[in-house]
């Protein structure tokens, strides 16, 4: 269907990388072409526009969410269970007992997870404090997980996951937290599924972070990848802002932080490397 | 099971109060100095605010949030006011300058060609950073003019190193002339040879 659409000259390729930059901080090159056509394609056909430029006027006009529909078309939203665990070991043998140091049981421990993807980070993040932080009960754990794409928001709030996603779970956490509905597809527990909050957060818009609150951990990884210089910077602005001081934030392995900015600490632990807002401001 | 057993209120982390922009960049505390100027990009004064605040400010965290608000102004302006900073002997300002320049490339770009003839071999060697993040055919012309009349063979390497990934085959002489000019650098040659490879790869 979309090879009925019209085709997208470099001109307006340019001016629509231009608007995504400006919308997400995601950077899309002359490399990315066909990664971009194909879904500014698919959706030139889904709102019945004529041409590019009259899908883009569409676009810029902010009717019917058409920005939030592109902005879903182009997050990449794989992921699984109790990926990366070494960091979820970190969490549960060094991070949480730093952050616990200055708390008193009762007390508060808020983990951001962003993006979250479909949820498969938060949930793991709940699912593995129980099983593996023996603290667990004594503190009031907040885990929010948060994503520029309200569909993929929408399924991790619904909490049905496919084989795939479950692969690195044992059968016995998933019939602990799990139960099946039917073709091979499992949904959280509800008591589970009430215990992450979700909200649609743009990483690089500074009242969109700050809404959220500040948090002792942050897992935010393989997103940073996607920006470019001076988003990276903001994000990573926004990121220290919504930390406590001492918090820690967790990337993806193959990112640092000491890259993108001097703002943090770089900790090393026996299960990963992760980052920290400095406690004392330093001068 | 659920992790929470009460509803959580949480703290927002702070935003500038009322006051000026400019009455918390220069007599705020440390917190709210980051804030003014992590808003200041929306403020209309903000470039001269920026510059003001950033020849008195001593607290990194808040230098970078400066140099970042000038980032995201990336004007011809904001980069203007970046680029002493580059001169700077403090090794942390030197590279957040650089930094920032390289987060503003097209602003930046604008004033390449006289950093890349500055009399400073240092400023040289940075601005060759500079060129990194500007669009390979630009970048690659003013390299390959560089290294045709540079004489500090540690500015050369630079621009070579950046030339390996944005040059093009009208680099090429120019990095056959730089080899000829330095015939008793090893390091040079080898270097250049590893671009001439990378380039004629492509």
């Amino acid at each position: 269907m979309a090879d009925a659409a019209p085709q997208i000259t470099e001109d307006e390729f340019r001016r629509l990388a231009d608007f995504l930059y400006r919308r997400t901080g995601m950077v899309f090159t002359e490399a990315k072409r066909y990664y971009v056509e194909r879904r500014i394609l698919d959706r030139i056909v889904a709102t019945s526009s004529q041409s590019f430029a009259a899908y883009f006027a569409y676009l810029r006009s902010g009717l019917r969410d058409e920005v939030e529909h592109l902005i879903n078309a182009f997050t990449v939203n794989e992921t699984y269970f109790y990926r990366e665990d070494h960091q979820l070991a970190c969490l549960s043998a060094d991070l949480l007992k730093e952050r616990v140091a200055t708390k008193k049981p009762g007390d508060a421990i808020r983990i951001w997870s962003i993006p979250c993807s479909t949820g498969e980070e938060p949930y793991s993040i709940a699912i593995w404090l129980l099983e593996n932080w023996k603290d667990v009960d004594a503190y009031d754990i907040e885990i929010v997980g948060s994503d520029i794409d309200t569909r993929v928001l929408d399924a991790a709030m619904e909490g049905v996951f496919g084989k795939r996603a479950l692969m690195r779970l044992s059968s016995e956490l998933i019939g602990r937290y799990f139960h099946e509905l039917d073709d091979e597809r499992w949904q959280i527990l509800d008591d589970l599924r009430q215990s992450v909050r979700f909200s649609r957060v743009n990483l690089i818009e500074t009242k969109e972070t700050r809404a959220q609150g500040r948090f002792d951990v942050i897992f935010c990884r393989n997103v940073l990848i996607y920006f470019d210089d001076e988003s990276r910077r903001i994000a990573a602005e926004n990121l220290y802002d919504s930390l406590l001081p001492g918090g820690f934030i967790c990337l993806g392995h193959t990112e640092s932080m000491s890259r993108i900015s001097p703002l943090f600490e770089v900790c090393r632990y026996s299960g990963a490397i992760v980052y920290r807002r400095p406690q004392e401001l330093r001068a | 099971m659920p992790l929470i057993r009460k509803p959580s209120s949480p703290v927002e982390s702070p935003a500038p109060d009322g006051r000026a922009i400019s009455e918390l960049l220069a007599t705020g505390s440390d917190d709210e100095r980051w804030n003014a100027a992590r808003s200041a990009p929306m403020h209309p004064d903000a470039v001269p605010l920026l510059a003001a605040a950033l020849s008195r400010e001593r607290v990194e965290r808040v230098r970078e949030a400066i140099f970042t608000a000038l980032a995201k102004i990336g004007s011809s302006e904001s980069a203007a006011v970046t680029l002493p900073y580059i001169r700077s002997d403090d090794a942390a300002q030197r590279t957040a300058a650089l930094d920032a320049l390289r987060a503003m490339p097209a602003a930046a770009a604008e004033h390449l060609p006289q950093l890349l003839e500055d009399a400073d071999a240092d400023v040289r060697l940075l601005a060759c950073e500079i060129a990194r993040a500007m669009p390979g055919d630009d970048a690659s012309l003013l390299l390959a003019n560089l290294i045709a009349r540079e004489g500090n063979p540690n500015v050369c390497a630079a621009a070579i190193e950046v030339l390996t990934e944005t040059g093009n085959v009208a680099s090429l002489p120019s990095l056959a002339h730089c080899a000829a000019r330095f015939p008793d650098d090893p390091f040079l040659a080898f270097a250049i040879k590893v671009a001439g490879d990378r380039i004629g790869s492509r």
